[in-house]
């Protein structure tokens, strides 16, 4: 008892204090129910915990039939890592380069990109695999896709959604697997969401568990979740307790780019892609059609900050089609009001070439609206040469001597 | 989700004991328990994670050490023994001439370091009662009087006495009758269990303030293949790396254990992950911790050399010569296969791609280099090949195993 004592916590009372309590304890067992009832709760509280990651193991379960491990070799090669006592060396070259065209679609962040494995969901049993585009932003020469069987096969990448940062692989395989998907009407706010994901290798997912936070973020297009996402579940599989899948994990911001929302890995603000959007957008890719982020074409004011009025309009151009000249300013977009040209930005940064957009424009006092359809940025064309500094407050040309232009 | 406790024992930690001995301790809980309650008022349930939380903190103490720029001057240890042997990781805070230690019970000590695993990148530190001088004696205020006057005796002898620990030693393999006293570590781990890891992150608290918990579930197991600001990191063994944000300035060091208060690891340094280029939040497992511990503690007293094992790569040829250009940067290509080379003998042959050397995706030529260097040269190893749209596995057998 005594090499025992010595272990036991400052506040353990001594044997003699033991046999005290332990006849109060009785006591108090017996007459009172209070402390019964507390402690019976606490018991409560534990059992159900002890029971949630019994749920969550058996979700893992559910899923690990239907996902992938996907490698990829060789590539665009990741950005040097930038740290601070590397700075010496120079700011990354995306930059200088985006500077030189305003509608190059950059990565959106300077996070360098994974060099292990990333996960995919098994779609269909004739070997779809969706995933998130995160995972091919270099570009590869080969993917591989590891079925949980263990066969590695050579996978297609059939297209990509660089809006909601979905893509699609094919590999040559039959009767695969596939997951149980829910409804984004049956998903609540608060509800437990487990991410699963392959991104640190090997045959075992690694999990993340989290609540779903909100059901309709980044205009409408993904639900978002607590649940830690980051490259280790990118493209991986966010699940209900049911092991229902609830969305695809991926990177996202209000801000366009490959790569923009990757920095938030980890920070508890996690977005999926629910299933009728992927519905949507797998029936798209699936023809080889990839989505791309749409652009305008046109560059905006900067001794204007507190407005939208645009400089210059590339040509061709959507902006271009729809008759926008120099000295418009945007005021409202897609119904929003538009005070700077970031706001636009986030307005717009969820479409992809081919969506449209109704602009409200202002011009000599008068308001006006029109419908812009995005394109890419590879069909833009230069922007033309401004004569002389573009003053806001010069008359300006007539809208049909701009469109002959074309 | 931080928790911070009072030191009150909860029921839970008594339902589980059954022998009668611990049966008569654990009535003395219920007086925890009243007492808790009153104090914590309306919060009387508090979720689940008492007992575990109640464990770990009294198990770990919060180091003060050597700092310098970004590296801070303070971190978490675990303690593994009642007479005060606590490990922590190998960090500048050891280089400190003085190493400080304060308990859960906010009694203070001087630590000093046993041995050091650079390769494991882990510390053994020793704890010493500080001088009475030094303030021990301000925090007696809870405590009876038997156990101060161990206390002090132990302190006499300049040895601490009575400290909560964990007991590394039984768990994963227990082998015969020990005493059931401590805490161990735990004999099994699934993908989603709750883990909370004990702590001083950020040194939010404060001399005998309760360290910080932090909630999460366990993610997976995997090899650490990570650096630490332009350096790769030394250790490459298993970790286990959990959801929550564990690896944080004060918070290495800490103890991670699950549901029930058993150990798991200690949570690691603040590290990048090569993978996926994330700050990884990991411990390293209960069973590394335990290897190191029976190194340091030799039973003929004998101090064992850690000798990192790195081969040299002109010892290794597997008649593979790869494509090399000038560019640095090109895909590692089988250019020629030497006739009747182990890698002949595999199968390997010439314009197949290298995809992974056992088991872990090559980038490029050079990738493929170190990661050849790195392999020990009488081992087999196992590569995947692309040979046209086909992926294939081969074993190469070095010769002659040298």
């Amino acid at each position: 008892m005594k090499a025992q004592f010595g272990r036991l916590p400052e506040w353990a009372p001594s044997p003699r204090w033991a046999t005290v309590s332990a006849i109060m304890a009785c006591g108090l067992l017996s007459a009172g129910a209070g402390a019964g009832d507390r402690t019976a709760a606490a018991k409560d509280d534990y059992e159900r915990l002890r029971a949630s990651q019994v749920v969550f193991r058996s979700v893992v379960e559910k899923l690990r039939p239907c996902l992938v491990r996907i490698d990829t070799v060789g590539g665009a090669q990741p950005r040097e890592v930038l740290l601070p006592t590397d700075e010496e060396e120079g700011a990354p070259s995306g930059r200088r380069r985006a500077s030189q065209n305003p509608f190059r679609d950059s990565p959106g962040s300077d996070f360098v990109i994974a060099d292990g494995s990333t996960t995919g969901l098994i779609q269909s049993p004739d070997g779809y695999i969706i995933t998130s585009s995160f995972n091919f932003v270099r570009d590869p020469v080969l993917i591989s896709v590891t079925l949980p069987d263990g066969r590695r096969l050579a996978a297609d990448l059939i297209a990509r959604d660089h809006v909601r940062k979905i893509a699609l692989l094919k590999v040559e395989a039959t009767d695969l697997p596939t997951p149980v998907w829910k409804s984004r009407d049956e998903v609540r706010v608060g509800e437990w969401a487990i991410a699963l994901g392959l991104g640190f290798g090997g045959a075992e997912p690694s999990v993340t568990v989290g609540i779903v936070s909100a059901l309709s973020r980044m205009a409408g297009n993904a639900i978002q979740t607590d649940a830690k996402l980051s490259p280790a579940n990118y493209g991986g599989p966010l699940c209900d307790v049911r092991g229902r899948v609830v969305g695809i994990c991926v990177p996202m911001a209000q801000r366009p780019g490959e790569l923009a929302g990757v920095e938030l890995y980890d920070a508890g603000v996690g977005f999926v892609v629910f299933k009728e959007r992927v519905e949507e957008i797998v029936a798209r890719l699936k023809k080889g059609e990839s989505f791309y982020r749409g652009w305008l074409g046109m560059v905006s004011d900067p001794s204007a900050p507190h407005a939208v009025i645009v400089r210059n309009v590339a040509d061709p151009s959507p902006m271009r089609s729809a008759g926008i000249v120099p000295g418009d300013r945007i005021v409202r977009a897609a119904g929003q009001e538009i005070s700077h040209f970031g706001q636009l930005v986030q307005t717009l940064n969820m479409l992809a070439a081919g969506d449209s957009v109704e602009l409200d424009v202002e011009r000599e006092g008068a308001i006006f609206s029109v419908t812009v359809t995005l394109a890419r940025s590879a069909d833009l064309g230069a922007l033309p040469e401004l004569s002389e500094p573009f003053d806001p407050s010069a008359p300006l040309p007539p809208p049909d001597e701009e469109e002959s232009d074309e | 989700m931080m928790f911070a406790v009072g030191a009150w024992k909860h029921p839970l930690e008594c339902w589980r004991r059954s022998d009668r001995k611990r049966f008569r301790r654990g009535l003395t809980c219920w007086c925890g328990v009243l007492v808790g309650v009153g104090l914590a008022g309306p919060m009387a349930s508090g979720g689940g994670f008492e007992r575990a939380i109640e464990t770990a903190s009294s198990r770990v103490v919060k180091l003060y050490g050597l700092g310098a720029g970004l590296q801070a001057g303070y971190g978490t240890g675990i303690v593994i023994s009642d007479d005060g042997l606590v490990l922590t990781v190998l960090s500048l805070l050891v280089d400190a001439r003085s190493i400080r230690a304060v308990a859960w019970d906010g009694s203070r000590f001087e630590a000093e370091v046993v041995r050091r695993d650079l390769q494991r990148q882990l510390v053994l530190l020793r704890l010493r009662p500080e001088e009475a001088s030094a303030g021990g004696a301000a925090d007696d205020g809870g405590r009876t009087n038997n156990e101060a006057a161990m206390r002090d005796a132990g302190a006499a002898q300049g040895e601490a006495r009575g400290m909560l620990y964990f007991d590394l030693e039984w768990g994963i393999e227990s082998d015969g009758e020990k005493e059931d006293t401590a805490p161990r570590c735990a004999t099994a781990l699934e993908p989603g269990e709750w883990v909370l890891a004990a702590g001083n992150p950020f040194k939010v608290a404060d001399g005998p303030e309760p360290v910080s918990v932090v909630r999460g579930v366990y993610s997976t197991r995997t090899h650490l293949d990570a650096r630490r600001r332009v350096r790769d990191f030394p250790y490459t063994g298993e970790v286990l790396v959990v959801d929550a944000i564990t690896s944080n300035p004060g918070g290495e060091g800490s103890a991670l254990v699950n549901l029930e208060g058993a150990l798991l690891g200690m949570v690691g340094r603040v590290v990048v992950s090569n993978r996926t280029h994330t700050h990884l939040n990991y411990a390293v497992p209960c069973e590394v911790l335990r290897a190191f511990l029976r190194e340091s503690l030799p039973v003929d007293g004998e101090s064992l050399a850690i000798a990192p094992t790195v081969s040299d790569p002109e010892s290794i040829d597997y008649g593979i010569r790869v494509a090399r250009t000038g560019y640095q940067k090109v895909l590692p290509f089988v250019e020629r296969v030497r006739r009747g080379s182990p890698a002949a003998r595999a199968g390997v042959r010439a314009d197949d791609l290298i995809l992974s050397v056992n088991g872990r995706t090559i980038a490029d030529v050079a990738d493929y280099d170190a990661r050849v260097s790195s392999l020990a040269p009488d081992r087999p190893v196992e590569l995947v090949l692309r040979r046209g749209r086909e992926i294939l596995t081969v074993i190469i057998e070095p010769e002659g195993g040298r």
